[in-house]
């Protein structure tokens, strides 16, 4: 277990449920995000999708849009001008919008129509006449037109995987098995706000708005696509109205708006429709998964075998890595091996949708836990206990910090396991329905990528002194701006009401992608770098007066304390912040080198652990009698992602993530037409996801140790773990309260119907 | 604890069913929108546009702007827009008042919720030109200077929201659910709040919120 040795103690705020920076913005209507850019004069663009899912375009008629009033521009196959496919590593799609005539999926980008308000757009755009020649689409896992790859895998590490002897330990005497196939539809993430650019021009230079989760992968996409340098084009997006990895990589609207804007010369602006946010921006794909399990009589784990399928498009980048992100890591066991395949659909693109792989993983795998615990007859926490790894089985490296058990054990003794009766179907409400009583682990691993940061120290108009932070990171509704406020604060020694915190601009130092929860823990140590660079250019100048109490001592001996830096060994030895800042440059600030500490690039001594954060839930359902209608009564989720900086918003953060499992275990997904592949749902009426009233009672906890050994603050991520473990521990407790097993998401009545 | 009793009626997880919920529903908005004779043009359009039409829409009758009137947060805003326009697109892109958000354009979310002459309305079902003469309050208009509506502050203080993007339209729903009076406990504000949807999960809290602001002050 890993020693808290050369970190500065924990300091407030950091650690305190503050309310959100943000928030009276928010309660106000006054935030702005990305459609509703200060810019004036924007006119209207407009998308046109392709209605077929595989074939070509072979006549676009736009005469009669181009005659529509107020039309300033139709962009099409045509007419769009060559942008250059280079800086690939930031594209969702393997293709750029309208470079070519060909069809890969329903809902594609066919034209862009530009009007001077957006009724006109909207009428002119159903004026295009497009003639097709229509080819028969490939479509889901089953498909046998369907082209097969079997991915390496490169950022998530391999994905064909075996070590030991599966097929040999499963034949052992005396060995249970449990084989079972879980599947799971496709699911979009549906954030609140669409997707929405608004691009303009000015004397060369591209200036962009954009609904983002990358504002600096923005801006470089942008200028190698459009020929232009990084400093040639700045992306702004100081609030996101949620995303959920659908706003992680370029998608093609992007573009568009950037090229209607070159087309006619003024400010566009572009938002999806709700339509086209099924279409336009990603999905978690479609997977099929067979879990092998096999136990001894203690109920430990001598086999297991994690085979998994999922889609795409031709053009998409996306594998779903579900056996990598649940049963390479979860549990011990001598012979492991799992696989993952893709098929080629005419289904739109595939992204990440959060805990890609893991998620889907973690309900095949905890689903099967739950099944082996039954044929063991054992306890299923038993059963998890029994199989405890204190190192990750696909690497054999140990877990920087893993407290696991501890999630358990608060989460039964909150929950009240303990007076579980384990016979399915024996428990019941007052009110006559049946209940049922269901645990799954959930887990994440701990990513941060390269970040900079900056913290500026200067004088107020009062005289006091006042910080600001700042990186080109993203506030997704995550808390980012409140937790790197606290941050601030606890570094630089000041109070929270005199900080501030920026982000959301591409002109700030490079942050990163806010996506694999990795945003507080990669600019949080990009954040304490920066301090310490701060400090060192205040020791310089406070010792620039002669007899300064700090003479002699160097950055590493002092520290920043209420409002002044200090001796560490001697707080009273020091001088005020504001007698340092007086008379001085407007400020003085530390940026940390640019930090390249990706999974690559890691120091060292944190190349010998695995960084993984884990947890639990534990769930009771009702079930009706008459029409199995499942409804979710209580969670308690308990997790360990390290220190939490503030519990507020990280506690809103795992009920959100707990929520949204609940809408997948039994509300959620995407139909398409088998004989068009068009989507059939594609509203919020129709894609049912939780409304208020599902949700009864979620509890949270956290018991986490600082993980130092990750980073300075000793920090994981908190925004997917919630979401990993709770469909299986939904379906659990489906099964504990009827006897059904449900192996395909979502858990819906008709199929409880279904003779078993 | 007050949960609904487990019946068909409450079955909130068909979205069929959540129309049983009391305040202004989805049902209740499009019929009231089409009983004023105006949402279908609106809907039929975005339709075709939405399919890719092949066929031809019909040519559009737009007799260009007319002038309106719009009485929003106790000022006067004189717009010459066409009929076609929401009341939601109104507000934002001719008036550039974007507090009140597009969450889906056919009234299934509530993000564009806003009161009209009291009542929480789905400002993206109903045109612009329709209300002249109403008092239209967004949520621009509801604190008072620098002091907070109750609702408003409440939010804040139980973390109800996260990304903030529903939560206008969840606002003006509370601040009209409690005018209502209908909802006595938590079940009731849960089912009456059922137009709103959060995708980043705050229900609990919004209900939190939302009974606190309920409490008659002291």
């Amino acid at each position: 277990m890993a020693s808290a040795s050369d970190s500065s103690p924990p300091v407030a705020p950091v650690g305190e449920p503050r309310d959100r920076v943000d928030g009276r913005a928010k309660v106000t209507g006054r935030v702005v995000y990305a459609a509703e850019a200060p810019v004036r004069n924007a006119v209207h663009a407009v998308l046109v999708s392709s209605t077929i899912a595989r074939g070509e375009i072979t006549a676009m008629d736009a005469a009669s849009v181009e005659r529509s009033p107020g039309v300033l521009a139709v962009l099409t196959p045509k007419n769009m001008p060559k942008l250059e496919y280079v800086d690939a590593k930031f594209h969702a799609e393997k293709r750029l919008p309208l470079g070519d005539l060909r069809i890969y999926y329903a809902g594609q980008h066919i034209a862009v129509v530009v009007a001077d308000t957006l009724e006109r757009a909207l009428y002119a755009s159903t004026l295009l006449r497009v003639s097709y020649r229509e080819e028969p689409p490939v479509l889901g896992l089953g498909d046998p037109a369907a082209k097969i790859e079997w991915p390496k895998g490169e950022m998530t590490g391999p994905l064909q995987f075996e070590k030991g002897d599966v097929d040999a330990a499963l034949s052992g005497t005396g060995v249970v098995t449990v084989k079972q196939t879980y599947s799971t539809p496709i699911e979009t993430h549906n954030p609140m706000e669409m997707s929405a650019t608004v691009a303009y021009w000015e004397n060369g230079k591209l200036t962009v708005w954009d609904s983002t989760q990358a504002v600096v992968n923005r801006q470089k996409a942008l200028a190698a696509v459009f020929g232009l340098k990084p400093d040639q084009v700045r992306v702004l997006c100081p609030f996101v109205g949620g995303a959920f990895g659908c706003k992680g990589d370029q998608w093609p609207h992007t573009f568009l708006a950037a090229a209607a804007a070159q087309a006619v010369g003024k400010p566009v602006k572009l938002m999806l429709t709700r339509q086209q946010m099924f279409t336009g921006c990603g999905h978690r794909p479609v997977t099929e998964q067979t879990i092998t399990l096999g136990a001894d009589g203690q109920g430990r784990l001598v086999a297991l075998r994690h085979e998994s399928k999922s889609d795409d498009s031709e053009v998409g980048k996306h594998i779903e890595p579900c056996g990598a992100g649940s049963s390479a890591i979860m549990y011990a066991t001598p012979n492991l091996a799992y696989t993952h395949r893709v098929s080629r659909t005419n289904i739109a693109s595939a992204t990440f949708m959060r805990a890609p792989g893991e998620n889907p993983g973690t309900y095949a795998l905890e689903s099967a836990m739950d099944e082996l615990a039954i044929a063991l007859k054992m306890d299923p926490v038993e059963l998890r206990l029994v199989n405890y790894a204190d190192r990750a089985p696909h690497n054999g490296l140990p877990f920087s910090t893993s407290n696991v058990k501890e999630c358990y054990r608060l989460g039964a003794e909150k929950f009240g396991w303990s007076r579980r009766n384990p016979e399915p179907g024996s428990m019941r409400a007052p009110d006559g329905a049946r209940v049922g009583w269901g645990m799954a682990t959930a887990t994440y691993p701990a990513h941060r990528f390269p970040n900079q940061a900056r913290i500026r120290l200067m004088l107020d108009r009062d005289g006091g002194v006042r910080a600001i932070g700042a990186a080109a990171t993203q506030d997704l509704g995550t808390g980012a701006y409140t937790v790197f406020t606290q941050m601030t604060a606890m570094l630089v020694g000041l109070p929270f009401e005199r900080v501030k915190f920026e982000l959301g601009d591409s002109n700030l130092p490079p942050g990163g992608v806010s996506g694999g929860s990795a945003t507080t823990a990669g600019v949080g140590q990009a954040m304490s770098e920066a301090a310490g660079k701060l400090r060192q250019a205040m020791l310089k100048r406070a010792q620039e007066n002669s007899g300064s109490p700090l003479a002699g001592l160097t950055p590493d001996q002092v520290v920043f304390q209420g409002g002044r830096i200090v001796a560490a060994n001697d707080p009273s030895r020091g001088v005020e912040l504001s007698a340092v800042l007086k008379g001085g440059p407007a400020y003085i600030e530390g940026l940390n080198e640019a930090n390249p500490a990706g999974a690559d690039n890691l120091p060292a001594k944190q190349k010998a652990y695995t960084f993984q954060s884990f947890g639990a839930h534990f769930v009771e359902v009702a079930v009706d009698e008459r029409l199995p209608i499942v409804r979710v009564k209580r969670v308690v989720s308990v997790m360990d992602v390290g220190r939490v900086i503030n519990p507020k918003t990280a506690g809103s953060q795992v009920q959100g993530a707990v929520i949204m499992g609940m809408g997948q275990a039994l509300l959620e997904e995407t139909h398409y037409d088998p004989r068009t592949g068009r989507v059939v749902n594609d509203n919020l009426a129709d894609y049912v996801v939780c409304v208020n009233p599902d949700v009864r009672s979620i509890e949270t906890y956290f018991v986490g140790e600082p993980d130092l050994l990750f980073n300075a603050i000793g920090c994981r991520g908190v925004g997917e773990i919630g979401i990993t473990g709770i469909a299986a521990a939904i379906a659990n407790a489906v099964y504990h309260a009827t006897g059904r097993r449900v192996r395909d998401l979502p858990i819906t009545a008709e199929k409880l119907m279904r003779p078993a | 604890m007050d949960e609904p009793a487990d019946s068909l009626a409450s079955a909130s997880f068909f979205t069929g069913a959540r129309d049983v919920a009391a305040g202004i529903s989805r049902r209740e908005a499009i019929a009231r929108t089409l009983k004023a004779g105006a949402g279908l043009s609106v809907l039929s359009q975005v339709g075709g546009l939405l399919r890719g039409a092949t066929e031809p829409p019909p040519s559009p009758s737009a007799p260009g702007p007319v002038t309106v009137t719009l009485n929003i947060n106790g000022d006067a805003h004189t717009l010459a827009i066409e009929p076609r326009v929401t009341l939601l697109d109104a507000l934002r892109e001719h008036l550039g008042m974007y507090g009140t958000k597009k969450g889906c354009d056919h009234g299934q979310c509530g993000a564009c919720t806003v009161l009209v002459n009291g009542e929480r309305v789905n400002s993206c079902l109903t045109l612009a030109v329709m209300h002249p003469g109403d008092d239209i309050t967004t949520i621009e208009g509801l604190a008072d200077g620098d002091a907070l509506h109750p609702v408003q502050a409440a939010f804040i203080k139980h973390d109800a929201f996260q990304c903030g993007y529903c939560t206008p339209g969840q606002i003006c729903s509370a601040v009209a659910l409690i005018k209502e009076g209908h909802a006595k406990t938590d079940a009731e504000i849960r089912e009456q709040m059922a137009g709103n949807i959060c995708r980043c999960g705050a229900y609990q809290h919004i209900v939190a919120a939302v009974r606190e602001a309920m409490q008659p002050t002291g």
